[in-house]
């Protein structure tokens, strides 16, 4: 099968221009430029479809602006399916004007994050770099990388693991491991590992997985995309429930339906650990646990909340660990990590990240939970020393151990 | 002359009227009965640029710049309440109907048009054209945001009507609010359709200390005013509504309802200021020991003073100005010891222009407004 | 020079687009009709803006001003090849005057990010257009904008006490004040709701005001549109003017419900959102009554709100209906007639009727309490014949609003839509007026022309002897 992304004309035509989608795009609230809008967006990829304007390096500019939060489509009444209208127009793009930068770019995320021995060596590098202490001799468009958690100079992958089944498991779990999650944020694996088995389930990570797609699919690498989802597709039969601890990550697996055969088996057994866990407090499969109350921040990763409408869970699970939630951002407006975003729109990136950074800052915790590496790298990068930066899950399973 | 005012006295055959006490003296009264032979009229004072003094009750003839006219046409003979649709709170009523006998009416089916609380003979349209609010402007707003239509017998004579009988509407530019506080200068209003407001249950007042508190306390009060005696918050709703807004000002509700006694002197003023400085003016009339009635949360003072060429005045008008106000002469016993408006506003330029729009040959009223406009 | 040029020397080139696909997404606003401008510029401050007035006067181009883009009459779509001036970058809150409840605003902030900028002092900003999370204040002066809680509140203008204004020359000028009723002609009250076609506003100056300590939300079912329309006079009759008094149909219910599952009755022929503020003394009893007579009208069932969060979808629920519509059909052709309350159910019935007749797809969603009807016709422009049937049906519509003494527009404004009906409401000689007061601002016919007014309104001139003359 043929991934069927679009954009259709039917897809097209479900958008009435109203523009209630403009104030939760991140892009046009710092811009004020319809250019770089969904609404706009949309408008130019049905120019382009139609064919009255050909694509130049305008159009790639405009797409390649948007940061694929999704907000837009949360926003939307009419339920267009912007997300996946924006990875269908950048691979049409790809097909019809091949840039080098696009080559490269499409070559690092849909071949390079598979070859484990690559990021492995990439991680022992980082490890050493920051054990030296150079971290913060490099340039801006580079800050991402003062996010970093400290990283193994031996880097562990979660990659073939099979946790000790309980005695009459609640169900099967494959967990996603990842590619850069799998790598440079193992702990977040271990946690999420500990907690379901905690719930009486059986966790596996097959070998046989993949990176999930999504940053290929993100930056038009249509094929590698379709690729890895058909492998992950036969990587993960027979379980009960796909869970992913990142949330761009869980929200591709759900959108597997319309990139590969089979995909809508593995998106309707998909779950994000937030969502996952937080069921299992509610119907006392976990505990909650009494804390002092503390406050903790709630970071809201786009592809979280806005793709997957997932919203109480995270705050569930915080107050489930013994503190209590605190809001940042009414509307969820994207921190600008988006991926490979943040390398390769730096300015944007970095205005984003300040703004988020302010918003923290006026809430008042110096604990913010993430429930996605990308964002949880974005924020320790803007929020520097002083804060604690990590995914709720993480929270939770200290929680339980204390 | 003589052959232009026996031309103008065939126009306005059957609108002569006796000269109206009060005004100048001029050799030709008009009371018209119809917009257009109000219309006719202003046409042919274009044709020959005879000045139009325009007259209602006469009680706010002393605000702007003094008119010397060739004709006084009052509104005498437009008297009219012309269309009263009370399930949908709006009323056509011609511009010589006086408040009082509007608002009495009104009242029978527990309605108001909140028209200001004016002298006896005050008329509804000259309300409007001098753009009075009354002291429950800071429940209600000002008279303007309730004109939704008027029907204005245009400087050089055409009967225009802007706006509609419906309490929203944004179809076409906003004559309504562009006559209402235009003095006549456009031409007369000859006709208006008011939205009006159904009256709350009960009213009361209580005594309060600090009307800046009180302001801050109260919900949507009628009105907070403090005089030269005191300050009293002026409530409306139900009585449970009433009691419960007096316990919240620590205060008790006093019985009856009587807005402050005009007050009459020589000079009298409007100092109008941004609300939020109103304290700190009324602190410095105090001072000068001026009588004074002023409108909380709303940046309206009046104030009467025994003379005119009083430095202090020039003092605070020029402070008002600093902020964005004015001091404006409401009446006087003489004109040119100081300019009725303060200083021109910046947009007089285009004043002038939207004046010649209705008004080509300046006729109407002319000279009235800041800046001689 | 060329205009561009002209314009890129002042701005720089990020701010000044005139790539085709960059117009191309200029090229309409939230309702029908396109129009494309010949460059797009994104100024910041009032001098910038001026300067491209006065650069795009110099080149003979006329200027059309721009916020969000969420109109629903083409106020913003250049009706011929103009320069777009758009105001989203003046988003700046300059000041917020507790005491005196004001805030200095630029033209290009959002309507709700004011309210959430004042939340804190207790107050808001009282209009509130269903796109209010969308709009800017801008362009809510340009259309005078309403919204549900206009009907206590007044709309726009009333909420607006002076604006910094960039006149037709590129001249700045501030019309209104912080005091009340500053001297003169009130340009301020003519500025607003003029559509851009007398000038530019770039600051606003608007009223705050203070949120009522206690909010009833009620949600009234009905089986017939009548009884509902009849709860909505009896309510205004009875002497009870509700904060709101909305009404959606069956068909709108079922589509906003779909995308918000707010758990409203879809299976009822018409819902009722009557919303009462004050104290709480008040409210209770004002609830009360607005009970009985929809009981007395036939009410089916009346669920009250039991909290801020069920408020609070029940709103969204409102807010988003028009955006809802293209799960009905992709395009949408929309009215925003006003009739005296007293004749809602008589014109509700007519237009059904002509829905009917014309067998097209309809949905209703409207400010019921103030008589400001929204009759919008769902449909699929590409059905051949279609454009034209579902226009003839809206205009229909028109023809029986102003009938029964209504108007042609209660908040969208006139813009491109509606102009040429404007001769249903006044008179050669009314149009004539508004055509003199615009170019008593706008001489030149620079700003947003073919807006508001029809074609030829300035068509005839009096003599001053009072013969009627034709103009050529």
């Amino acid at each position: 099968m043929e991934p069927s992304l679009g954009p259709t004309q039917a897809q097209l035509d479900s958008c009435v221009t109203c523009g209630l989608c403009l104030p939760h795009c991140p892009t046009f609230r710092l811009t004020g430029d319809e250019a770089a809008s969904p609404r706009g967006r949309l408008m130019a990829m049905g120019a382009i479809t139609q064919g009255t304007i050909a694509p130049d390096e305008v159009y790639a500019g405009m797409l390649s602006f948007c940061l694929q939060c999704r907000a837009c489509e949360a926003a939307c009444p009419s339920f267009v399916p912007f997300g996946q209208m924006m990875e269908g127009a950048r691979a049409r793009l790809a097909e019809v004007r091949p840039t080098t930068t696009g080559r490269v770019r499409r070559l690092l995320v849909g071949k390079l994050l598979n070859m484990k021995w690559l990021l492995a060596l990439v991680t022992s590098g980082v490890g050493l770099v920051q054990r030296v202490g150079i971290m913060r001799l490099l340039p801006r468009r580079m800050r991402l990388a003062r996010g970093l958690r400290r990283q193994r100079v031996f880097p562990h992958s979660a990659v073939g693991v099979h946790d000790l089944a309980p005695a009459v498991p609640a169900g099967s779990v494959a967990l996603l491991a990842g590619c850069v999650m799998d790598q440079w944020f193992p702990a977040v694996h271990d946690a999420t590992r500990g907690v379901l088995s905690m719930g009486g389930f059986k966790v596996d990570s097959p070998e046989t997985q993949r990176c999930c797609g999504a940053l290929a699919a993100h930056e038009g690498a249509e094929r590698d995309a379709a690729r890895m989802a058909e492998r992950n597709v036969a990587a993960f039969q027979g379980y009960d429930y796909i869970v992913s601890d990142a949330a761009g990550c869980s929200a591709h697996l759900k959108d597997y339906g319309h990139w590969v055969e089979g995909g809508e088996s593995v998106a309707t057994r998909t779950r994000d650990i937030t969502e996952f866990v937080a069921e299992l407090i509610d119907s006392g499969q976990l505990p909650e646990v009494k804390g002092n109350g503390d406050e903790v921040a709630i970071h809201d990763p786009c592809h979280l909340r806005h793709a997957q409408r997932i919203f109480d869970a995270p705050r569930k699970i915080v107050r489930a660990a013994g503190y209590t939630p605190v809001e940042i951002d009414p509307d969820g407006l994207c921190c600008g990590a988006a991926g490979l975003y943040m390398v390769y729109e730096p300015d944007t990136a970095e205005a984003l990240g300040e703004a988020k950074r302010e918003q923290v800052e006026s809430a008042g915790p110096t604990t913010v939970v993430s429930a996605n590496p990308g964002c949880e790298i974005q924020l320790r990068a803007h929020l520097g020393r002083g804060y604690r930066v990590l995914h709720p899950i993480e929270l939770y399973w200290e929680a339980l151990n204390r | 002359m003589t052959v232009l005012k026996a031309e103008l006295t065939r126009l306005a055959k059957g609108m002569l009227a006796d000269p109206v006490p009060g005004a100048p003296p001029v050799d030709l009264t008009v009371a018209p009965s119809q917009v257009e032979d109000a219309a006719a009229i202003l046409r042919f004072a274009s044709t020959v640029g005879l000045r139009v003094l325009f007259w209602g009750g006469g009680t706010h003839q002393g605000i702007g710049n003094a008119v010397a006219p060739d004709v006084v046409m009052t509104t005498h003979g437009l008297d009219r309440i012309v269309d009263w649709q009370a399930e949908d709170l709006t009323i056509v009523v011609e511009a010589g109907v006086t408040v009082s006998a509007l608002e009495a009416q009104l009242q029978q089916r527990g309605q108001t048009a909140v028209l200001p609380e004016t002298p006896a003979g005050a008329t509804v349209g000259g309300v409007a054209a001098a753009g009075l609010s009354g002291w429950r402007r800071l429940r209600y707003g000002p008279t303007r945001d309730r004109v939704l239509e008027v029907v204005l017998a245009t400087g050089d004579g055409r009967a225009v009507t802007g706006g509609g009988r419906l309490v929203k509407n944004v179809t076409g530019y906003d004559l309504p609010r562009l006559a209402t506080g235009s003095l006549g200068s456009l031409g007369l209003i000859a006709r208006l359709c008011l939205k009006l407001w159904p009256l709350a249950a009960h009213q009361g007042m209580v005594h309060v200390s600090d009307p800046e508190a009180a302001l801050r306390t109260a919900y949507r009060p009628l009105a907070v005013i403090e005089t030269n005696e005191g300050s009293i918050v002026y409530l409306a709703g139900t009585l449970a509504e009433l009691e419960a807004q007096a316990e919240r000002l620590g205060g008790r509700l006093a019985s009856g309802h009587r807005w402050p006694e005009p007050l009459a002197g020589p000079w009298e003023f409007v100092l109008r200021v941004p609300a939020g400085a109103t304290g700190r003016f009324v602190d410095e009339i105090r001072r000068n020991g001026w009588a004074f009635q002023a409108a909380h949360g709303v940046g309206e003072v009046r104030l009467v003073v025994d003379s005119g060429d009083d430095e202090r005045l020039a003092g605070l008008r020029e402070e008002a100005e600093t902020l964005g106000g004015t001091l404006v002469v409401f009446n006087s016993p003489a004109r040119g010891v100081l300019d009725p408006w303060g200083a021109a506003p910046g947009s007089a330029d285009l004043q002038r222009r939207v004046k010649a729009a209705f008004d080509p040959v300046g006729i109407a009223n002319p000279g009235i407004l800041p800046g001689g406009i | 020079m060329a205009l561009v040029d002209d314009l890129r020397s002042t701005l720089g080139s990020d701010r000044v687009h005139s790539h085709p696909l960059e117009l191309l997404v200029y090229d309409k606003d939230a309702g029908v009709t396109r129009g494309e401008a010949v460059a797009v510029v994104l100024p910041e401050t009032t001098q910038e803006v001026a300067a491209c007035v006065r650069i795009a006067a110099s080149h003979g181009v006329p200027v059309v001003a721009r916020g969000a883009g969420t109109g629903l009459a083409g106020g913003s779509v250049p009706a011929e090849p103009a320069l777009l001036v758009v105001l989203t970058r003046l988003n700046e809150i300059w000041e917020i005057d507790e005491y005196a409840r004001t805030a200095w605003v630029g033209a290009g902030v959002l309507n709700l990010d004011l309210s959430r900028a004042t939340e804190h002092l207790g107050l808001h900003y009282a209009p509130d257009p269903s796109s209010q999370a969308a709009c800017t204040v801008g362009g809510n002066v340009g259309t005078n904008a309403g919204g549900p809680h206009c009907l206590a509140e007044g709309t726009t203008v009333a909420h607006i006490l002076g604006v910094e204004f960039v006149t037709s020359d590129g001249d700045v000028v501030m019309l209104g004040s912080k005091a009340p009723d500053p001297p003169g002609l009130d340009l301020r009250g003519v500025v607003v709701g003029s559509e851009g076609t007398l000038g530019i506003v770039t600051k606003v100056l608007v009223k705050l005001t203070e949120n009522p300590p206690a909010v009833r939300t009620l949600l009234l079912t009905f089986d017939s549109i009548q009884a509902a329309a009849a709860t909505v006079s009896g309510v205004i009759a009875a002497g009870i003017v509700p904060a709101a008094l909305e009404m959606m149909d069956q068909p709108m219910v079922v589509a906003v419900e779909g995308f918000i599952g707010a758990g409203l009755p879809v299976e009822a022929a018409a819902v009722l959102l009557a919303e009462l503020v004050g104290l709480e003394e008040g409210v209770v009893a004002e609830a009360s009554v607005v009970e009985r007579i929809a009981n007395e009208a036939g009410a089916t069932s009346v669920r009250v709100a039991a909290d801020d969060a069920e408020r609070a979808v029940l709103w969204k629920a409102r807010k988003n209906a028009f955006g809802a519509v293209a799960q009905a059909a992709p395009d949408y052709y929309l009215h925003d007639t006003v009739v005296p309350r007293t004749k809602l159910a008589e014109v509700m019935t007519e237009i059904y009727e002509i829905g009917r007749r014309n067998n097209i797809q309809m949905l209703n969603v409207f400010h019921a309490g103030d008589g400001n009807l929204h009759p919008l016709v769902a449909y699929d422009a590409r059905e051949p014949g279609m454009s034209e049937k579902v226009r003839a049906a809206a205009e229909e519509m028109v023809r029986v609003s102003v009938a029964a003494g209504g108007s042609l527009t209660g908040e969208h404004g006139v813009g491109l839509e509606k102009r040429e009906l404007m001769g249903l409401v006044f008179e050669p000689i009314d149009l004539d007026a508004q055509a003199r007061l615009r170019e008593a601002f706008d001489p030149h016919g620079r700003m947003n022309p073919g807006k508001v007014l029809p074609t030829g309104a300035r068509c005839f001139d009096f003599d001053l002897a009072g013969k009627k003359e034709v103009s050529p």
